[in-house]
């Protein structure tokens, strides 16, 4: 049951795009983590820059996609930059459409 | 704050720098001031404030309004102040032209404006300085960038107060000393408002700037912090020791040696730092502005190596208009509307679609660009002002008209572009404006 909630979530968060690579969080592996207990989710998420002025949207974008779903009660979501995000968190598929460096 | 909010008034700013800096490049397309007129006439005074403060200070206080908080990661003091500076700076450079004009015999008398212009002018410099420098200051101790930003704003306050006196001092106002300065001093109004005012902060906002753009990691802080510290003593050998200088009646020629060499060493420290970025970035594919960024840097490299080779030659006097003309439209004004085609996306973006964000499904940044239209507009900007660069070089004052009007053309060209960024217009449908959304308000922003 929580594991399919898990599933829906990161269904739901595709809708939510980095503005300057153009992905969804899910396939850019900004989503650390997602436990949900009894309905209330918690997501520990991160950006590509510490300081973007978009982070904030970000967060506020993955909270409301969150709400949205079926089964959950509420949402808290907590941004970091530990560890911070590299290029090799993106799926692989997405990587190399995006135009990273294969060393980074 | 880990997110930035968004600045309600850097739209303003941006707009009224872009209207003065066409005012002045038509101005120049039409044979006023130099190089029709000499480097230090009343005409050339109004073209040379207009483009440093009209265009380039209004840009990067826009720009720092937006991006300090960014920086040191907290929200702008009070966002109360910008407008009033804004209002402020902009009836001070009016009055401040009308000075000038009047010093040149083509308004009638009334050289009171140039106390009461360089009054306004520090009124509203004194708010964005209190206002940028207590947002630092909440974010104590400064870290990288801010570093920069925190030398810029001296010497902005160095640049005003040298004004000032020479405004009293044109007016009949000022006084034995503040004569004394004004004959010989200029130069150090220029350095400190072009070396460390504009330049200075240029090149702290380009090291964020580029590291978020091309996810390039941040450059070692000990290099950054010699590339400032390079950059300081040129500017503080430059006023300090000029000041000095002046007093004691010794001549400048020592002092201005010196602030060359660190100066020198400030921008070979710089590309050092810049060319780090590049080499480092994780987005290999480069956006419109690093490439154009890159044109930026590379005038900043040739006005070095004009510099070096003009006083080599004994001719650095000769073709100072040349230089500071390849260090203001090349270097600063390249760089900055490079990154202004940038800024305008990224914030129109933030401001029509953040709130969407995670309700509807919402386009790129990029999208709301049209690279290949606009590097036509660059391509012209750049190649006219090294154009324009070379006609002065070889006294082809004709020549410098048409480049002149050739870059009054790609300045106007880039500014369509920013408008059509600003209305939406390259954003294909469905995802223009969605349900929910609204579209962005072209001069500021709705926060």
């Amino acid at each position: 049951m929580t594991d399919d909630l898990v599933a829906r979530i990161r269904e739901a968060l595709r809708v939510v795009i980095d503005p300057e690579l153009g992905h969804n969080v899910v396939d850019l592996g900004f989503l650390y983590r997602i436990t949900v207990d009894q309905g209330d989710v918690r997501i520990v998420m991160t950006a590509t820059t510490k300081g973007c002025p978009a982070a904030a949207f970000l967060r506020e974008g993955v909270a409301a996609s969150t709400a949205q779903v079926e089964g959950v009660r509420s949402v808290d979501v907590e941004m970091t930059f530990d560890p911070p995000w590299t290029p090799s968190c993106i799926e692989p598929a997405v990587r190399s459409s995006l135009g990273f460096a294969n060393v980074n | 704050m880990i997110g930035g909010t968004l600045s309600k008034w850097t739209m303003s700013y941006f707009a009224i720098a872009i209207t003065w800096l066409i005012a002045a490049e038509a101005l120049m397309a039409a044979g006023f001031g130099f190089p029709a007129a000499d480097v230090a006439a009343a005409d050339t005074l109004v073209i040379v404030h207009m483009v440093c403060i009209g265009w380039l200070s209004m840009a990067m206080c826009g720009a720092l309004f937006q991006f300090v908080p960014v920086l040191v990661g907290k929200p702008l003091f009070d966002e109360r102040w910008e407008l009033p500076a804004l209002v402020l700076l902009t009836a001070g450079l009016t009055a401040l032209l009308a000075g000038f004009l009047v010093l040149g015999g083509r308004l009638p008398a009334g050289l009171w404006l140039l106390p009461l212009a360089a009054t306004l002018l520090a009124a509203g410099f004194a708010l964005v300085v209190a206002d940028l420098g207590l947002t630092v200051w909440r974010a104590r101790p400064p870290v990288g960038p801010a570093h920069f930003v925190l030398a810029g704003l001296v010497s902005l306050c160095a640049t005003v107060a040298l004004g000032t006196g020479f405004a009293w001092s044109l007016s009949g106002h000022g006084g034995e000393e503040l004569g004394k300065v004004l004959a010989t001093g200029v130069p150090l109004h220029a350095i400190a408002g072009l070396g460390g005012w504009l330049t200075l902060t240029a090149m702290g906002v380009s090291y964020r700037l580029l590291s978020m753009f091309m996810l390039a990691p941040d450059v070692d802080g000990k290099k950054s912090r010699l590339t400032l510290a390079a950059g300081s003593a040129a500017i503080g050998v430059a006023v300090a020791g000029g000041l000095f200088a002046i007093e004691a009646e010794a001549g400048l020629g020592i002092v201005l040696a010196a602030a060359a060499a660190f100066g020198l060493a400030t921008f070979a420290l710089y590309g050092r730092d810049v060319a780090a970025l590049y080499r480092n970035r994780k987005r290999r594919q480069l956006e419109l502005n690093t490439k154009m960024a890159a044109y930026g840097f590379a005038s900043l490299a040739a006005a070095a190596l004009l510099g070096i080779a003009l006083v080599a030659t004994g001719s650095f006097a000769a073709h100072v208009g040349a230089f500071a003309f390849l260090v203001a439209f090349g270097w600063l004004s390249g760089l900055v509307l490079a990154k202004l085609y940038k800024i305008v996306a990224f914030l129109t973006w933030l401001e029509t679609y953040g709130p969407a964000m995670g309700r509807l499904p919402t386009p790129r940044v990029q999208d709301l660009v049209a690279e290949g239209r606009a590097s036509k507009w660059f391509a012209v900007y750049f190649v006219s002002v090294w154009g324009g660069t070379a006609s002065l070089l070889f006294g082809q004052a004709s020549v410098f008209r048409g480049a002149a009007a050739v870059m009054t053309l790609a300045t106007a060209g880039i500014v369509q572009e920013l408008i059509r960024t600003r209305r939406l217009a390259d954003v294909a449908e469905p995802l223009r404006l969605p349900n929910g959304t609204q579209p962005p308000c072209l001069l500021y922003s709705r926060t």
